[in-house]
């Protein structure tokens, strides 16, 4: 309510506040005591001598709030460390992208080159039901589904100043997790039930890694958005003959740890979400969404292709030594046995099929033992699913994206 | 200037030709019929003329073609939307029962095992007991021992019921996962159904035989020909809100628990529960009627087949409403969560609060911790009880429910104790009920060619309706704020007048009812000069399709 004139007229509260400020800013009158007393020769002294002294200033009291307040996060706190350790979150990239990646995994990359039995498995042909049901999960991902959010601002380059009404609709991390969920049903479900009473799959569970690379400590951070368990470790038959690999490049003058911001206050030890005491603990596939809301450059910069991809890399690296730090204890360096784990990155759209081959976690410069990356990109399982004027349409379905699913489930 | 001259003459001259042609091609129709045949005597008093106009509304909501424009035409006699009762699925009051029963005309039976049409698939299930129970008790033992969930609350509910709800929802998944994929195999119904984690499920409905509230009386009483009128019976808009935490739903809907015809026995009569909803504990809010049962218009499978609901708000209500009413606050849930999500189903198939079902749905309600779990049966007869129907129609709601029954008894170095084969059994029986095809029209007040408005062939109108739709059920706030009463107006201007000196300029000054405003009471979209078609068009506003009701 705005306070206007008429309402001080009439406001009687307004009026006795006016009053007082008033009345706070009195001269005081001359009474003419002062000089009578003079006259009479009676003594007398100015009060104003009696409140000369300055009061101290008294003690803070510490007043017990609702909540205690946190302590704040710099070098006194107990929990601070003077070692910094080069962070990456699930919500940042990496600035070289997959290169960068390669160095700080050491790890060498076959492109467009998966294990020969996923290869076969996912040739085979599904049957028609499966695929009515892949069409029908990917219109509800990206049409039927009933949230109603904000999305991001849209912009015009040509004009940025100008704004454009908000459009609510899903959301990008909804509507990866309805996708992914329910193609995982159905690939369940289109499996013999031997096979999935032999496996275990985990939502939104995390896993931290944290190694030594060439005096610097760095840590990566990961949430599997569906992390697939089994209750045997996963063995692929590698055979690593006549594929052409993609050395470790060299980063010069970039160093590996750019743009990963250093923190003091991080654990000392690598954790991994399921406790070592479950049977089905062995982690078999991990997916992750790219939501683009959600992962951001450090610097204002969008995200490139190489940087997604560069994601997937660093995302399986997460998951398989913090398996291994388990297994082995935090200390181990060339693995006794190689620890192999399917990686699936998804932004809805674009699917990104990986097989980490971890065997070293020493990982100081670039000779040795190295871990080995197979992937095959940028599958697309659809060109667009949208409301288009007012119909829901569903372009180009590619049916061989559901056949790597379904080999990465079974092999 | 002649030239205009000429064409603004020009139609009032072929009106007059017109007009003269008119006459002379009178049809010759027989007058005359052997009997007399009078027209039907109308009561013509004030209430059934009123009734004959919301009568004619509620035919006209009948007739329309497409799901989305009943939706609309729902809403169209109220631009800031209706003041509804906001009923969440997860705040039941004190002593709720009673009137969340009357709201959704429910009788409720308490049982102990499911009803009989269950029995069929009894050994089937005990069979697929066997099988999965060593893994129920590996999930149950892994998902409260051995695997760290790091658990997000927000600020908007509070903290225990966040994480008990997010600590069930891991469960209920992977109890959902180990039974359909172990039946897959074994009943057709599982692979085509769908399932939704936390869909967005609301409904909307209108209910009679409530009080009318103080200030409308009061309202009433300031107009004389309103005076005599001031109790009459008024209409209260509710509206449910839900989020169940996983949902099953199917082409085909279940078969009815009970026959049809049972649904007039007048043993499964509610009483009328008429204190205002505020009595309880229930308020209301303006906001646009919505029917949403977790999916657009559109999708194939529109029968919900069983939906898992958490009971984390159990843990912040008061201690002192004992163990008595927590009982019946589940049963509150289940029968709120229940009605709502298959009043917003029998919406996506045509039918509207104006306008009742023609055959009963059915769906099924497990509500869990994780550990205790209540069943529920819900058979959906009726959907008409506004304040014209609340009396005389036959038909009620059932709910059939258990007690919450533990599925366990304790976990003890990360092994479950003592699971209850029982409760699973039921819970593998609402998986082995099937759904089933009808023999009878399943939207019989939707068009033949046109259903949804994606049917539609108008490219402008499809687009405007689809827009205006979601627009509506968004509710997101409109661009200008809804009109504002401060205190000190109604305290210097309506309680006590003491500033009649000053011009009049807010709508109660000049005895308006700002919220009396029809949705389709605004200015359409302005169209610019050069955005007109060529060469030249008069029109200056974008056209509306909103539904004529």
């Amino acid at each position: 309510m705005k306070l206007s004139q008429v309402l001080h007229r009439q406001h009687i509260g307004f009026m006795f506040k006016k009053h007082w400020m008033v009345q706070g800013k009195r001269v005081p009158i001359d009474t003419g005591v002062e000089d009578s007393l003079k006259q009479k020769g009676i003594p007398f002294e100015d009060a104003l001598e009696f409140i000369k002294e300055k009061q101290e200033p008294k003690e803070r009291i510490k007043i017990v709030g609702p909540y205690e307040h946190p302590l704040p996060q710099d070098e006194n706190h107990p929990d601070f460390k003077e070692r910094p350790c080069y962070t990456l979150k699930k919500s940042n990239v990496l600035l070289e992208g997959i290169s960068q990646a390669q160095v700080l995994t050491k790890t060498i990359i076959a492109e467009d080159v998966l294990p020969q039995r996923i290869e076969e498995l996912a040739e085979l042909p599904a049957p028609k039901a499966i695929h009515r049901g892949v069409k029908q999960a990917i219109l509800n991902a990206n049409v039927f589904d009933c949230e109603q959010k904000k999305l991001p601002k849209k912009k015009d380059p040509l004009r940025p100043a100008y704004n454009f009404s908000r459009i609510l609709g899903i959301s990008d991390k909804r509507r990866n997790l309805n996708l992914t969920n329910k193609l995982l049903q159905l690939v369940e479900k289109s499996n013999d039930a031997e096979v999935t009473q032999n496996k275990y799959v985990l939502n939104d569970v995390e896993s931290l890694s944290v190694f030594d690379k060439e005096d610097d400590l760095i840590q990566f951070q990961e949430m599997s958005n569906i992390l697939v368990t089994s209750n045997k470790p996963l063995k692929h038959d590698l055979n690593e003959s006549n594929i052409p690999f993609i050395e470790i490049p060299d980063l010069y003058p970039v160093k590996h740890t750019v743009t990963l911001p250093p923190e003091h206050f991080y654990a000392e030890s690598s954790k991994y979400p399921v406790r070592s005491s479950i049977i089905k603990k062995h982690p078999h596939t991990t997916w992750l969404h790219f939501n683009s809301t959600e992962v951001n450059n450090i610097y204002e910069t969008p995200v490139t292709p190489t940087q997604i991809l560069g994601r997937s890399l660093t995302h399986a690296f997460t998951v398989a030594t913090a398996y291994a730090k388990q297994l082995y204890g935090e200390d181990v360096k060339d693995l006794p046995d190689p620890i192999h784990l399917n990686c699936i990155q998804t932004d809805g759209q674009r699917f990104h099929f990986g097989v980490l081959e971890l065997n070293t976690l020493n990982l100081d410069g670039t000779e040795g033992t190295k871990n080995v990356w197979y992937c095959k990109n940028d599958l697309k399982l659809y060109d667009s699913c949208r409301y288009l004027s007012a119909i829901p349409v569903l372009e180009n379905y590619n049916p061989k994206v559901y056949g790597y699913i379904n080999a990465f489930y079974n092999c | 200037m002649r030239l205009l001259r000429i064409n603004g003459t020009f139609p009032k001259l072929r009106k007059l030709i017109c007009r003269r042609y008119a006459q002379a091609i009178q049809a010759e129709e027989n007058e005359y019929t052997e009997t007399p045949v009078y027209p039907p005597i109308l009561d013509m008093s004030l209430q059934a003329r009123k009734l004959r106009e919301r009568e004619t509304i509620h035919k006209k909501i009948e007739n329309i073609n497409t799901v989305e424009e009943k939706q609309i035409a729902l809403n169209m006699p109220r631009y800031y939307g209706w003041q509804c009762v906001i009923l969440h699925d997860d705040k039941v009051p004190y002593n709720a029962l009673p009137l969340v029963q009357h709201y959704t005309r429910t009788s409720f039976k308490n049982i102990d095992k499911l009803p009989d049409i269950y029995t069929q698939s009894s050994s089937v299930a005990d069979s697929v007991v066997q099988e999965i129970k060593p893994y129920i008790e590996e999930c149950i033992a892994i998902e409260n021992e051995g695997v760290e969930h790091n658990i997000v609350t927000s600020v908007h509910k509070p903290e225990q019921q966040q994480i008990e709800n997010a600590k069930t929802r891991n469960i209920v998944k992977q109890i959902n996962r180990i039974i359909s994929n172990n039946l897959t195999d074994k009943v057709s119904h599982i692979l085509s159904s769908q399932v939704d984690y936390d869909p967005r499920h609301e409904a909307f409905w209108f209910i009679g035989g409530v009080d009318v509230p103080n200030n409308v009386v009061n309202w009433r009483k300031k107009f004389k020909w309103l005076k005599d009128r001031a109790h009459e019976p008024l209409d209260r808009p509710v509206q449910y809100l839900g989020s169940p935490l996983l949902t099953i739903r199917n082409q085909l809907p279940l078969k009815p628990v009970i026959p049809y015809s049972e649904a007039e026995n007048p043993e499964f009569k509610v009483p009328v529960y008429s204190c205002v909803p505020e009595t309880v504990g229930y308020y209301s809010n303006y906001r646009h009627g919505t029917n949403i049962p977790g999916f657009w218009p559109g999708d194939f499978d529109e029968f919900g087949m069983l939906s898992y609901h958490g009971r984390g708000h159990l843990l912040d209500r008061s201690e002192s409403y004992g163990a008595e009413d927590n009982l019946e606050a589940l049963h509150c849930q289940a029968i709120k969560a229940s009605f709502g999500w298959l009043l917003a189903q029998a919406n996506y198939k045509g039918f509207t609060t104006y306008n009742d079902l023609t055959y009963p749905l059915v769906t099924q309600t497990v509500i869990t911790n994780g550990h205790l779990m209540s069943f529920y049966v819900y058979q959906l007869n009726t959907i008409t009880m506004h304040s014209d129907k609340v009396d005389n129609n036959p038909k009620y709601n059932i709910c059939f429910g258990t007690k919450p029954l533990a599925l366990y008894d304790s976990i003890e170095n990360g092994k479950v104790k003592g699971l209850n084969e029982d409760v699973l059994k039921m819970l593998v029986q609402f998986y082995l009920n099937a759904p089933e095809e009808r023999d009878h029209e399943m939207a019989p007040f939707l068009g033949k060619e046109e259903q949804i408005i994606a049917d539609i062939e108008d490219d402008n109108r499809r687009c405007w309706l689809e827009s205006t739709y979601k627009h509506i059920v968004s509710n997101r706030p409109k661009h200008l704020l809804p009109p504002e009463l401060y205190l000190w107006e109604k305290i210097y201007k309506i309680k006590f007048n003491t500033r009649f000196f000053e011009a009049k300029r807010k709508p109660f000054e000049f005895d308006i009812n700002p919220f009396n405003r029809r949705l389709d009471d605004h200015l359409p979209p302005y169209i610019p000069k050069v955005l007109r078609p060529y060469p030249r068009s008069k029109k200056k506003f974008e056209t509306t399709y909103y539904p004529k009701v």
